[in-house]
C-alpha cells in the first residue's frame, strides 16, 4: 500500500533578524490510509510548523513531500488548495471559527466549495452528529468552548475527507471536555475510515493513535508504547 | 502598575511611549488620517471663506468705491465727517455731475467725476499718461484732467492738449482705461472726465439749481462701520442715500451668498466623512486594545487609569493630528488661493487665529462623538481576559454610537451654520433617514441572501463566487449593515456635494448667459431706429428689444403729495426725486414676470375711461411706496399730467444687463411726446458693428459695460473655481472613509479566506468571491447613499440654499454602479495582500510552533 502522506529530507529554516533558525531538519515521514498518527512533542518543538507543512498550508525550505500520490512543493498556493479541496479536514486548536457566522453557517464553508445541492442536509446530519442538532444557529460566542470544536470537528468531517490534521484539539479545553471531544474525534474518524494525523503535547491523546512519533530539536524518532506511556 | 496607583507623570509617559509603539498599526494610522483630514478640511474652508470673505468685501468695497457711500444733493457738514472719522473709518469727497467738455469748436457731454487727494479708496487706476498703460493709486492733480479715450476721440484731443470745462481750461494728463469703481459710472451714460476737487470751484459749474451729486465714501473694518451704524440709519431717514458694500454686494445678489454657503457645508460633509472614518477606525483600535488593556488590569490599573490612560493617548493623536491638519488646511487655502490669483488679481488679507481653532475642537468633537462610546469598551474590560480570551466587553451600543455621534455633529452644524433650528431639523431628519436606512439594508441583506442561493450548485465559475460572495455578505449582517451605512453616508456626502455644485453652477450661469449685453444704446431718435437695428441685425450683435423712453416724474400717488403718502424711509427715494424713464410695450418685456394683477389688454389704452390709463409698476418700488393694485400714480412728462392706475405688478431681475423699467404704460398713450429709444446687445470681441454705429449715428451714445460684466463673471468664476477645489476636496474625504473602513475589516476578511484557502479554494476563486462582495456592498450602499442624499438635498435646498429641489436621477444610476465599482476596486487592491499570504500566515498560525 502507497502512503497518502510522505515526506523526506523536510526541513524548514526561518529567518529571525540576521540569524538563520532551523525548525525542521531532515525529518522523514510516511503515513498510510486508515490510520491514526500522533505526533508528540513538547511546547515549541516545531509540532504546528510541521503540520502546516504537510497539509500544504505552508511551504519547506527543503525536502520531498507528496500528498496523495503528488508532490507538493512543486504546485503553488493554488495547486495545494485544490488538491485539499473535499479531501482534508482541520481541528485547530483555537477552533478557527468565523465569528460572525452561525454553528451550520461554519460548518457549511468547505462543503460550499464544492459541487452538490444537499449541502444544507449535510451539515446539519454532521452537526446533530456531533450533539448540536439543537445548537445549529448559536453564533461562536453563544457557545462553550467544548461546543465550538465540536462545531470544528463537524466542519472537519463534513466533507467526507481522506485525511483529517489535528493541531491540539484539546488545547483550549478542560480535560473532561477535551476528553469527550477526543472520543468524538477518534470514533467519526473509525467510523468514516479517515486517516488523522494529530499533533499533540498530549501523551494520554497520542497513546490512543495507531503510532506515535517525537519531535524533538526538528527531527522526527518513532515512539513505541512505553516511551509513550513515560 | 505594579504598586496599584501610577502618579499623573508616569501614566503620561506610559501614553506617550503606547501612542509611539501604536503608530506602527494601521487603524491607529487611519485614526490620524481622518482626524488630520477633518481638521484640514475645516480651517483650509475656514481660513479660506474668512479671506474670501474679507476679500471679495473689499473687491465690492472697489465697485462702490469704499465700505461705505453716502449720496446726497449738497455738500457734507463737517460734524458729520467728524463723526465718521472718529469712529476709525477713512474719508473721500467726490463730486459727480454732467457738463460740457470743448475743445474749439467741438462740443461734447461729459460725465464728471471731482475727486479728492484720497482717491480711490480701493482699488487702483489703469491710465496712460503718456507712457503706456500703468496702475496708480491717485486721481489726476490739480490743474490737469483725466479723460476716457471716447471723449479723447470724440474732442479729437491727446495729452498734453488742453480741453475747456466750464470757465477753466485744463491740460488732459491722463486717458482713463479703467476705475476701479467703476459701477458708480454706469447710471451716466456720457465719457468720463474726472478732475481734483481743488479746480472744481473754478470751472464755475456749481451754481444754485444746477444737478450736482456730492459723494462721501468711507473705508475702515468692520468694527468701524458697525460703530456708524446708527448714524446711518438717521441719515438715511433724513434722505440721504447710503449704499453699505456689506449689506448690499452689487449685482451679485444671494450668489456669492450661496457659494460661502455651499463651501461651510462643503467643509461639514468633510467634517462628517472623517467622522465617519474616525468611528470605522476606533472599533478596530478598541478591539486590538481589549488585550492590552487586560493585562494592565491583571497589573493592578484601576478603571480610571485605563480610561485617563487611552483618553490621553488619544488626545496627543488628536493634538498632532491637529498640528498636521492645520498646516494642510493652510497650505491647502494658500495654494487654492494661488491658484486663483494666478488667474485673477484678488487681493486677500492674511489668514486669521479664529479657523485655527475652530479646526481643533473640530477634531476632539470628532474624536469624542465619533469615538467615545466605542472607547469606554476599553476600561471594562475584566483581568481574567488574559486567560480566557472569550471575555471581550459588550461592543458599545450601536445606537449609542450614533446617538452621541450625532448630538456632536449637530453641534458641530449648529456652529458652522448658526441657524439652530436648521440644525436641529437636519439632525433629526438625518437620524429618520438612518432608522429607514437600517431597516431597509437589514431587508436588502436579507433578500441578498436568499438570492444567494438560487445562484446555482454547480463548483467553480462566476455563479459559485457570485453565491458564496453573496452569502458571505448578507452572513455577516450585523457587521456588513455598519458598513453599508458607513459607505451610504459616505455615498450620500459625495453625492451631495456634488450635486449641489452643480445646481449652484447652473445657477450662475443662467444668471449671465454668454450673451448677456456689453452694450447699451440710449438716445436713438425715432427716425434713426430702423437704421440702427439694420446695422446691427447686419452684424454679429444679439440684442434686447428696442424701448422707447420718454422721462416724466412722479407728481402725486392717489391725488396727494408723493411725499405724504409713501412711508418715511422712502421720502428721500431717487424715484422721487428725478425723472423716470417710463416705456410702453404691448407685451410683458423679456426677463419680467407678472406677479400681481394683469398685463394690459389689447385694447387698453385705446380709450381710457376718465383720463386714467393702466400702467405696470414694478414689485420692489411699489413696495417701497407703498402702493398696490388700484392706486394711481400720477407723472408730469413734458408739462402735462398723466395719472395712470396700477394693473400689474412685475418682478424684474436688476442683475441682467438689459434695460429695466420700473412703470410700463400701454401703447399709444405716451407717443404724443418726444421720445428716444434704449436697447441693450452683445457683440464679441473686436467686432466692428459699435464703430459703425459710433459713425453711422453720432447723436446715439454707446455705452461699454463689458468692464463691469467683467467684474460681475470674474467674481463668479472665482467662487465656482473655489466650489470645484472644495469638492474635490470632499471627494478625496469619501475615498479615504472608503479606504479606512475597508482597512477596518481587514482582519475579519483574512481570517475569512485564510480559512477558504484551508479548505481548498484557490486564489482565483477567493479574488472572485471578495470581488461580488465588495461590488455587492458598494451597489447597495450606492442604493442607499442616492435615498439619503436625495432626502438632505431637498432639506437642505429648501431650507439653507433657497433653491428648488428636484429628483435627480443620474445619480440613482451613477451611485450604485459607482459604489460598486469603487468599492470593488479599493477592496480589491487592499485584499491582494491577503490573497498572497500563506493559509498559515492569514490564520495566525505562525506563532504557534
Amino acid at each position: 500500500m502507497s502512503p497518502i502522506l510522505h515526506a523526506r529530507g523536510l526541513g524548514k529554516q526561518v529567518v529571525s533578524g540576521e540569524r538563520r533558525l532551523d525548525i525542521l531538519s531532515n525529518l522523514d515521514l510516511e503515513v498510510f490510509p486508515g490510520e491514526s498518527v500522533a505526533i508528540l512533542g513538547s511546547s515549541g518543538a516545531g509540532k504546528s510548523t510541521l503540520l502546516g507543512l504537510l497539509a500544504g498550508l505552508d511551504t519547506p525550505t527543503r525536502g520531498e513531500l507528496t500528498l496523495f500520490g503528488q508532490s507538493l512543493p512543486s504546485l503553488d498556493e493554488d495547486g495545494r488548495a485544490g488538491l485539499r479541496a473535499g479531501r482534508v479536514g482541520f481541528v485547530f486548536q483555537n477552533f478557527q471559527l468565523l465569528p460572525t457566522l452561525t454553528a451550520l453557517e461554519n460548518t457549511l464553508l468547505p462543503l460550499e466549495l464544492l459541487p452538490g445541492d444537499d449541502h444544507q442536509a449535510k451539515a446539519r446530519e454532521w452537526l446533530t452528529r456531533v450533539g448540536l442538532g439543537e445548537r445549529m444557529n448559536h453564533l461562536p460566542k453563544q457557545l462553550s468552548g467544548g461546543e465550538q470544536q465540536r462545531v470544528a470537528v463537524a466542519r472537519a468531517f463534513v466533507t467526507r475527507p481522506e485525511l483529517v490534521f489535528a493541531d491540539e484539539p484539546t488545547g483550549n479545553l478542560d480535560r473532561g471536555t477535551g476528553g469527550k471531544v477526543i472520543d468524538l474525534l477518534f470514533e467519526l474518524n473509525r467510523e468514516a475510515g479517515t486517516t488523522l494525523v494529530l499533533v499533540t503535547h498530549d501523551h494520554h491523546l497520542a497513546r490512543r493513535c495507531d503510532r506515535c512519533l517525537g519531535l524533538d530539536a526538528g527531527r522526527l524518532a518513532a515512539l513505541d508504547r512505553d516511551e509513550v506511556e513515560a | 502598575m505594579s504598586h496599584g496607583a501610577r502618579g499623573g507623570g508616569g501614566l503620561l509617559r506610559l501614553s506617550l511611549k503606547g501612542l509611539r509603539r501604536d503608530l506602527r498599526a494601521s487603524d491607529v494610522r487611519a485614526l490620524f488620517v481622518a482626524l488630520a483630514l477633518a481638521v484640514a478640511a475645516s480651517t483650509m474652508i475656514g481660513f479660506f471663506l474668512d479671506r474670501l470673505d474679507r476679500g471679495l468685501t473689499r473687491q465690492a468695497g472697489q465697485l462702490v468705491g469704499g465700505d461705505i457711500k453716502l449720496e446726497q444733493g449738497k455738500p457734507f457738514d463737517s460734524d458729520l465727517r467728524r463723526q465718521l472719522e472718529e469712529a476709525g473709518l477713512t474719508l473721500a469727497d467726490q463730486v459727480d455731475l454732467v457738463s460740457m467738455a470743448s475743445r474749439d469748436a467741438s462740443f461734447q457731454p461729459a460725465s464728471l467725476k471731482v475727486v479728492d487727494g484720497a482717491y480711490p479708496l480701493y482699488g487702483k487706476v489703469r491710465v496712460d499718461l503718456g507712457g503706456g498703460i500703468e496702475e496708480v493709486a491717485h486721481g489726476p492733480s490739480p490743474g490737469s484732467i483725466w479723460i476716457a479715450p471716447r471723449l479723447a476721440q470724440l474732442l479729437d484731443v491727446g495729452i498734453g492738449e488742453s480741453v475747456q470745462v466750464g470757465q477753466s481750461r485744463f491740460p488732459v494728463s491722463g486717458l482713463i482705461e479703467r476705475e476701479p469703481d467703476q459701477s458708480a459710472g454706469f447710471g451716466s451714460f456720457n465719457p468720463r472726465l474726472m478732475m481734483h476737487l481743488d479746480d472744481l470751484e473754478a470751472t464755475g459749474l456749481v451754481r444754485p439749481g444746477s444737478r450736482v451729486e456730492y459723494e462721501l465714501l468711507a473705508k475702515g473694518p468692520p468694527q468701524a462701520v458697525a460703530r456708524v451704524e446708527d448714524l446711518l440709519a438717521r441719515l438715511e431717514r433724513q434722505g440721504v442715500e447710503i449704499e453699505d458694500v456689506r449689506e448690499d454686494r452689487p449685482q451679485l445678489g444671494n450668489a456669492l451668498e450661496r457659494a460661502e454657503k455651499y463651501l461651510s457645508l462643503a467643509g461639514l460633509a468633510a467634517v462628517l466623512l472623517a467622522g465617519v472614518a474616525v468611528a470605522m477606525a476606533t472599533r478596530r483600535y478598541v478591539d486590538r486594545h481589549l488585550d492590552t488593556a487586560a493585562l494592565l488590569r491583571c497589573f493592578g490599573a484601576s478603571q480610571r487609569q485605563l480610561t485617563q490612560l487611552f483618553a490621553l493617548q488619544l488626545l496627543w493623536l488628536a493634538l498632532s493630528a491637529s498640528i498636521i491638519g492645520a498646516l494642510l488646511g493652510l497650505a491647502g487655502q494658500a495654494g487654492l488661493l494661488a491658484l486663483l490669483t494666478r488667474f485673477l488679481p484678488l487681493e486677500l488679507p492674511p489668514p486669521g487665529i479664529l479657523p485655527l481653532l475652530l479646526g481643533i475642537l473640530t477634531a476632539l468633537a470628532v474624536l469624542v462623538g465619533f469615538a467615545g462610546p466605542t472607547l469606554l469598551r476599553l476600561k471594562q474590560v475584566s483581568a481574567l481576559k488574559v486567560l480566557r480570551r472569550e471575555l471581550d466587553p459588550l461592543p458599545a451600543s450601536a445606537w449609542l454610537v450614533v446617538g452621541v455621534a450625532s448630538l456632536v455633529f449637530g453641534g458641530l452644524l449648529w456652529l458652522y451654520s448658526g441657524d439652530f433650528m436648521l440644525s436641529l431639523g437636519l439632525l433629526l431628519g438625518g437620524l429618520a433617514a438612518l432608522v429607514v436606512l437600517w431597516t431597509l439594508g437589514w431587508l436588502l441583506l436579507g433578500a441578498v441572501l436568499r438570492l444567494a442561493g438560487r445562484f446555482g450548485n454547480g463548483a467553480g465559475g462566476a455563479a459559485q463566487a457570485l453565491r458564496l460572495g453573496a452569502r458571505q455578505l448578507a452572513r455577516r449582517r450585523q457587521a456588513s449593515l455598519g458598513q453599508l451605512l458607513a459607505f451610504a453616508v459616505t455615498f450620500a456626502a459625495m453625492a451631495i456635494i456634488t450635486l449641489v455644485r452643480g445646481d449652484l453652477l447652473t445657477t450662475w450661469q443662467a444668471q449671465l448667459p454668454e450673451d448677456t449685453p456689453n452694450y447699451f444704446a440710449i438716445n436713438i431718435q425715432p427716425d434713426e431706429r430702423d437704421g440702427f437695428t439694420d446695422i446691427l441685425n447686419a452684424g454679429d450683435a444679439s440684442r434686447s428689444a428696442l424701448y422707447p423712453m420718454v422721462r416724466g416724474r412722479i407728481v402725486a400717488i392717489n391725488d396727494q403729495s408723493p411725499e405724504d403718502v409713501v412711508p418715511p424711509e422712502s421720502r428721500g427715494d431717487n424715484a422721487l426725486r428725478r425723472e423716470l424713464n417710463l416705456t410702453w410695450k404691448e407685451e410683458v418685456p423679456t426677463g419680467n414676470r407678472v406677479v400681481k394683477g394683469s398685463w394690459f389688454a389689447s385694447d387698453a389704452a385705446a380709450s381710457p375711461a376718465d383720463g386714467t390709463v393702466p400702467i405696470s409698476m414694478e414689485d420692489g418700488l411699489a413696495e417701497r411706496f407703498g402702493v398696490d393694485l388700484g392706486d394711481t400714480l400720477t407723472f408730469s412728462i413734458g408739462g402735462a399730467d398723466i395719472t395712470g392706475e396700477i394693473t400689474s405688478l412685475r418682478n424684474l431681475d436688476w442683475d441682467s444687463f438689459r434695460p429695466n423699467f420700473y412703470i410700463v404704460f400701454p401703447p399709444e398713450v405716451l407717443e404724443r411726446f418726444g421720445h428716444s429709444y434704449i436697447t441693450a446687445f452683445h457683440v464679441e470681441d473686436g467686432s466692428d458693428v459699435p464703430g459703425k454705429l459710433v459713425s453711422a449715428y453720432p447723436g446715439v451714445s454707446l455705452i461699454n459695460v463689458e468692464a463691469i460684466l467683467g467684474r460681475v463673471r470674474e467674481l463668479l468664476s472665482q467662487v465656482t473655481r473655489a466650489v470645484e477645489f472644495v469638492l474635490a476636496f470632499v471627494l478625496l474625504a469619501g475615498v479615504s472613509v472608503l479606504y479606512a473602513a475597508l482597512t477596518a475589516s481587514h482582519t475579519l476578511r483574512t481570517h475569512e479566506s485564510g480559512l477558504l484557502r484551508v479548505f481548498g479554494a484557490g486564489g482565483r476563486l477567493i479574488s472572485r468571491i471578495q470581488g461580488v462582495e465588495f461590488a455587492l456592498l458598494g451597489f447597495t450602499s450606492g442604493l442607499m447613499g442616492a435615498l439619503l442624499a436625495e432626502l438632505a438635498a431637498a432639506g437642505v435646498y429648501i431650507g439653507w440654499l433657497d433653491l428648488a429641489p428636484r429628483i435627480h436621477w443620474p445619480m440613482w444610476l451613477v451611485l450604485p454602479l459607482g459604489g460598486a465599482l469603487l468599492i470593488g476596486l479599493i477592496g480589491h487592491a487592499l485584499s491582494r495582500g491577503v490573497r498572497r499570504q500563506t493559509p498559515m500566515a492569514s490564520l495566525g498560525l505562525l506563532g504557534e510552533a
